[in-house]
């Protein structure tokens, strides 16, 4: 049973979770203005990426704020990682962390079955994409060295527990996306006809709606955790 | 596993993460060192009853002939010439031309006869047409359509090569009854067809033989000139080959077509030019199209249409009409200008197009007459009661009425507008009863035999079940479960079901057979279903249920998620008639999906231990190591990436082949012996002659007399070649008189008998390989044994880095991945599940004849010859493997052992699931509108990959139980 029930923390999550869904339903709504699906490959042309990347960063800024109030507590080793976040040492490594991953994305595309010497374009901005969706945010709350850290250690201890929070949330964005973009090619070969079958588009699509349930599957932990509690306290 | 170097300065890193991998904990359940009896045997069975079952559902879902049943035969209704209308006479027309030409090519698709190919045809033509040709686009079918007018069925696409049935009545036999002269010359597929109807016949010796480009056009050609000079004929039916030989050797690309379509026009020209030809009319079709690639035998356009061309002598102006009619048309309308009767089992409409020679009235003779027939037809089929309420019936009566009426009128050649308006609007409704009998007939064809297809369904599903169930609970199958042995109560209860069953079956028609052994085996192979079925649903129960609720049965092999959804997937994409065209996406799909996840997942394991062993510190460093140890894995998927390309690296395709060779050998090499090496380089220098003589690779440019003689010792050299690596790997092998040497050879290398000689096995078959495949796919074999080593390599490091290290679970993976690395490299290799892309050559190499066995053997082994490899490789890589390299010394002798025990069950049941599974899903599929042209040719595919995978594994297990106690 839950011992003690963490408003804060519920707070994090469901603002966390309603950030999310917010970037996906914005994101659709700007594909229902545009009608026509064609762009979405492009990258000058479409707004997806930035609109994902402004979604993330919000996000970053929220689990900042809830940070701010624990600051006080924090032990020796989370001051000093909290101190060297805007080192350029750090900096940089995040940027080039970032790089590497839609390189290492881009490559998976093309093991995956996209085209080799064309659509560079389309495969960019899908990796760019799945980056942002999945790396970017641990990148952006915790520097390079500390997301690399938290992708290779079973309990890391550098890590707030308002972090620690977000990282939760951030993996289920993460998961969601991955397998919603690899499910997503399953319309390729099929024989509708559609515009929309071409690729990159139901993988960006399938990318977005896949992070879309991740985030309410989350949403939904968050509110039985929050429904429990609040039974128990009922009954006692 | 590590790569220590140890001038390196990642020096420590590398050995902890050596210690870090080396240490992980080894469990493992004192069950799965037991219980090593050999399942090969009780494999066997399963498999042999699979195959049985996939015979009977083809018999059931594909019956083997439409011809008339004694009911229809017997019937009242009479055939021939209607003389009488309304009390009213009227007369057949009388032949419209003196001498007809049907003038076949083999595979002539609509785009090939163009103004610059075939300019006299092009030219001279008086109608051009378009012809519907219907599925299977092979020969034999499509020559009893135009000569019938039926549409055949799939299964004629085996009795291509086979034996064929002779027809019971056709345009020819009509022609006979006439006593008129009817000649032929070309493809003796027709001879089959027609033993005795012609006159004169100049077939072809052998239809069969692709190599052949030119000579058997040429005999067809002087057949011609001395039938052009007889001229005492009514039909000529000339049928020419090579453009079809020269599609299945080099492709509908080759620049060998142009070149033969001229030749063909030429033998236009001679007809339509020579002066013993005046009232004539000639017919240039083709019997099928060909495929992009240069085959034939699926549903693309490309093979599905075909053109024709009519040609007589006083035509008034050149037309070409878009309108597509059936091939099966052509059988009626013939029939008519011949003036012979239709044929009894004709289905086609009339072509308005060819009756313009005849007379008005004449012409609506012609189409009353087809409907007339048509109209017989569907009395047949749907009985009288539903004719007579049917709408095509009002409008025939309508039309017969109209009919009537003019008939004086258009005898006194009355040319009113009313009679004009009458006489359109009876031919129209004649039309409309033709086309709508003609198209609910077709669609009546079909007929399944449930009786077979309920007994084959059963039969496979419960033997794929039955496996899957034995192999899933390897440790209680025996014991508690009880499916391996023999139980006596359970048989004679089923002997006595199978019986009675069989009895009623027989009684009530549902299940019809000739003779009493065809009786009796189908009751064995009942009564196997029904034991099987009741072993599985007892299992089923028992896993359900179990009897003390405490000792609940446990599957006792593991079975990672990710490979089961993909395994889960792939499945179900087969209810699907897009995936099944393309899949060969799915299968990249999944298999890279499933190389990346387990390489990722290796990596972050690995990393991850290392990083806690080291407390945080040096992660880059430790990262980079580990990507680094993993490289060889990256290449590879590179490799996938450039093997699903071959098809661009045409221009570089000599290089490719000599690198590809040199690869090979070098990958071979560790099967190998120094002398089988030195004979297996001069065996794959041979192939690279080979194909250099035939002018595929670059070569010394000799003169064409001169590389035509060298190819023949070439080859003998080659298998001269071949057979030394054999005999010499089987002489290592086996035991001989102990003397010095070999006792010292013996020390040197501690490996079994039975290791060597699957080994030696392999490596000649993938030499026999690289003499069939085409020059590009050359590089696909190399690169299939390094996928497997470096697959099964990260799978022994997936299964340490886990937690609870288990050999099942390696095995498990290394199983599923070799399935799906066998068949990404089978649809690397060109392959499809259409027809169409079967190549053919393989099977003519170093042949002057066609020999229905060694084509079939090497046509297989190069179609399969992923799958085949594959599953060798996986049996010699259990057996030779040892877990050394990844830290395990002590598990050494289960892991080879688990070759019989498991693996070679695991990967039939893998293999046999999804087939029972697709066959279920035909049933349902019956009447999809793709049911022949998609799902059916994946059937034979299917079910044809299971025969092979049998014949395989039967002889591996003859192997297994020869030579395992040698070691």
């Amino acid at each position: 049973m839950v011992s003690r029930f963490d408003q804060k923390k519920t707070k994090h999550q469901l603002f966390h979770v309603s950030i999310s869904l917010a970037t996906i339903l914005i994101c659709m709504t700007y594909m229902q203005y545009r009608r026509n699906w064609s762009h979405l490959g492009s990258f000058w042309d479409s707004l997806i990426v930035p609109i994902v990347f402004t979604g993330e960063l919000l996000k970053v800024i929220l689990a900042r704020f809830f940070g701010r109030i624990e600051d006080g507590v924090l032990t020796a080793k989370q001051r000093q990682k909290k101190a060297a976040y805007f080192t350029p040492r750090e900096l940089l490594g995040g940027l080039t962390l970032q790089f590497l991953c839609t390189l290492l994305y881009g490559f998976i595309c093309i093991i995956l079955g996209a085209p080799v010497l064309a659509n560079y374009e389309q495969t960019f901005v899908l990796s760019l994409l799945m980056t942002l969706l999945t790396v970017s945010p641990t990148v952006f709350l915790l520097g390079g060295g500390g997301a690399l850290q938290v992708c290779f250690c079973e309990n890391p201890d550098f890590v707030t527990k308002c972090e620690d929070t977000a990282l939760h949330l951030f993996k289920y964005n993460a998961l969601g996306g991955i397998l919603g973009a690899w499910a997503g090619s399953v319309v390729a070969p099929l024989d509708w006809g559609r515009d929309w079958q071409v690729y990159p588009i139901p993988n960006v699509i399938g990318a977005l709606l896949g992070s879309a349930l991740g985030n309410i599957y989350a949403c939904t932990h968050v509110l039985y955790t929050c429904g429990r509690v609040y039974m128990s306290k009922k009954r006692t | 596993m590590a790569d220590c170097n140890p001038a390196e300065p990642k020096n420590t890193i590398c050995l902890r993460l050596t210690v870090a991998v080396g240490s992980c904990d080894v469990e493992e359940d004192v069950s799965e060192m037991e219980e090593h009896k050999s399942r090969l045997a009780y494999t066997f069975y399963m498999l042999t009853l699979f195959l049985f079952g996939c015979v009977l559902f083809i018999v059931g879902f594909f019956p083997a002939s439409y011809t008339t049943t004694d009911a229809e035969r017997e019937s009242t209704i009479p055939n021939g010439w209607p003389i009488k209308m309304y009390g009213k006479k009227i007369t057949p027309p009388p032949a419209s031309y003196d001498a007809f030409v049907l003038f076949l090519i083999d595979a002539l698709r609509d785009d090939f006869p163009t103004e610059t190919n075939m300019p006299v045809s092009y030219e001279k033509a008086c109608i051009k047409l378009n012809l519907h040709v219907d599925i299977p686009t092979v020969t034999m079918p499509r020559l009893k359509s135009m000569t019938t007018g039926t549409l055949s069925n799939f299964i004629d696409i085996a009795l291509n090569v086979g034996s064929i049935e002779q027809l019971e009545d056709s345009l020819l036999h009509r022609l006979r009854d006439r006593d008129a002269v009817v000649s032929f010359a070309g493809d003796h597929t027709w001879l089959k067809l027609f033993p005795s109807e012609f006159t004169r016949a100049a077939a072809n010796n052998d239809s069969f033989y692709v190599n052949d480009f030119y000579n058997g056009d040429k005999l067809v050609t002087s057949a011609l000139e001395e039938e052009l000079e007889k001229a005492d004929w009514k039909l000529l039916i000339l049928h020419y080959l090579g453009l079809d030989h020269i599609g299945h050797v080099e492709g509908n690309e080759s620049p060998k077509i142009p070149h033969k379509l001229r030749e063909m026009d030429q033998a236009v020209q001679k007809i339509i030019e020579h002066k013993n030809m005046q009232n004539y009319l000639m017919l240039l079709t083709g019997d099928h199209g060909m495929a992009d690639g240069g085959g034939h035998g699926g549903n693309t356009p490309a093979e599905t249409s075909v053109p024709l061309y009519l040609f007589s002598k006083n035509c008034s102006k050149p037309t070409t009409v878009t309108k597509r009619y059936n091939q099966i048309d052509l059988a009626p309308t013939l029939a008519v200008l011949l003036s012979v009767e239709i044929p009894t089992m004709s289905i086609g409409c009339l072509i308005p197009e060819m009756l313009q020679s005849l007379t008005l009235e004449q012409q609506l003779y012609a189409y009353f007459y087809n409907a007339h027939h048509l109209l017989n037809r569907a009395r047949v089929k749907f009985g009288h009661e539903v004719v007579h309420r049917s709408d095509y019936y009002h409008w025939y009566q309508n039309a017969t009425l109209l009919h009537k009426d003019l008939l004086d009128p258009l005898r006194e050649g009355d040319g009113s507008s009313a009679s004009q308006v009458h006489y359109q609007n009876a031919k129209l409704n004649y039309m409309r009863v033709a086309r709508e009998i003609s198209g609910l007939l077709s669609e009546s064809l079909v007929k399944f035999d449930y009786g077979f297809i309920a007994m084959g369904l059963v039969l496979t599903t419960a033997a794929a079940l039955h496996l899957a169930l034995s192999v899933l609970f390897t440790d209680v199958a025996n014991e508690q479960l009880q499916l391996q042995s023999l139980k006596k109560a359970q048989l004679l209860l089923s002997l006595v079901i199978g019986a009675t069953l069989n009895i009623f079956a027989h009684a009530l028609d549902v299940i019809m057979t000739s003779t009493l052994l065809l009786k009796l085996i189908l009751m064995l192979l009942l009564v196997a279903a029904i034991y099987l079925s009741f072993d599985v649903v007892l299992t089923f129960i028992k896993i359900a249920l179990p009897p003390i609720y405490t000792r609940r049965l446990k599957i006792s092999i593991p079975l990672p998620v990710p490979l089961l959804v993909c395994f889960a997937i792939r499945v179900l994409t087969l209810g699907s008639s897009s995936f099944i065209e393309f899949e060969y996406l799915t299968w990249y799909y999944l298999g890279n999906t499933l190389l990346l996840l387990t390489t990722f997942r290796t990596l972050r394991r690995r990393i991850t231990k290392a990083n806690e062993e080291l407390d945080g510190r040096h992660l880059y460093k430790i990262a980079s190591v580990c990507l680094w140890q993993q490289r060889k894995i990256f290449v590879v998927l590179l490799l996938l990436i450039l093997m699903r390309h071959t098809y661009g690296l045409q221009a570089i395709k000599s290089t490719l082949m000599v690198f590809a060779l040199m690869l090979f050998w070098a990958r071979l090499r560790k099967f190998h012996t120094n002398l089988q090496a030195i004979f297996c380089g001069i065996a794959f220098l041979l192939v690279y002659t080979f194909r250099g003589l035939n002018q595929q690779v670059q070569f010394f440019t000799l003169s064409e007399q001169l590389a035509a003689r060298l190819v023949l010792p070439v080859l003998v050299l080659f298998w001269c070649c071949f057979a030394l690596v054999l005999v010499l790997g089987y002489r290592a092998a086996l035991p001989q008189q102990q003397s010095s040497t070999d006792l010292l050879n013996l020390e040197a290398r501690p490996t079994s008998a039975l290791l060597r000689l699957l080994q030696t096995n392999l490596s000649c078959s993938l030499i026999l390989t690289a003499l069939m495949f085409k020059v590009q796919n050359i590089v696909l074999l190399p690169t299939l044994l390094i996928t497997l080593d470096e697959t099964y390599k990260l799978c022994e490091a997936y299964g340490t880095s886990a937690r609870k290290f288990s050999v099942r679970l390696v095995h498990v993976y290394k199983i599923i991945m070799t399935i799906f690395v066998g068949r990404m490299f089978f649809f690397y290799q060109g392959n499809s599940n259409s027809l169409s892309t079967i190549d053919l050559t393989p099977g003519y190499i170093g042949q002057t004849s066609y020999d229905p066995n060694v084509v079939s053997i090497f046509v297989s082994l190069n179609t399969f010859s992923a799958d085949i490899h594959s599953f060798l490789y996986l049996i010699v890589h259990t057996l030779r493997a040892n877990l050394k390299s990844v830290g395990i010394m002590q598990l050494q002798p289960p892991y080879a052992k688990a070759a019989d025990t498991l693996v070679a069950p695991l990967y039939a049941a893998l293999l046999l699931l999804p087939v029972a599974f697709y066959l279920c899903l035909m049933l349902g599929f019956r009447y999809h509108l793709f049911i022949y042209s998609v799902f059916s040719p994946k059937v034979v595919y299917d079910c044809y990959t299971v025969f092979v995978f049998f014949f395989v594994f039967l002889i591996t297990s003859l192997y297994f139980k020869l030579f395992k106690n040698d070691a």
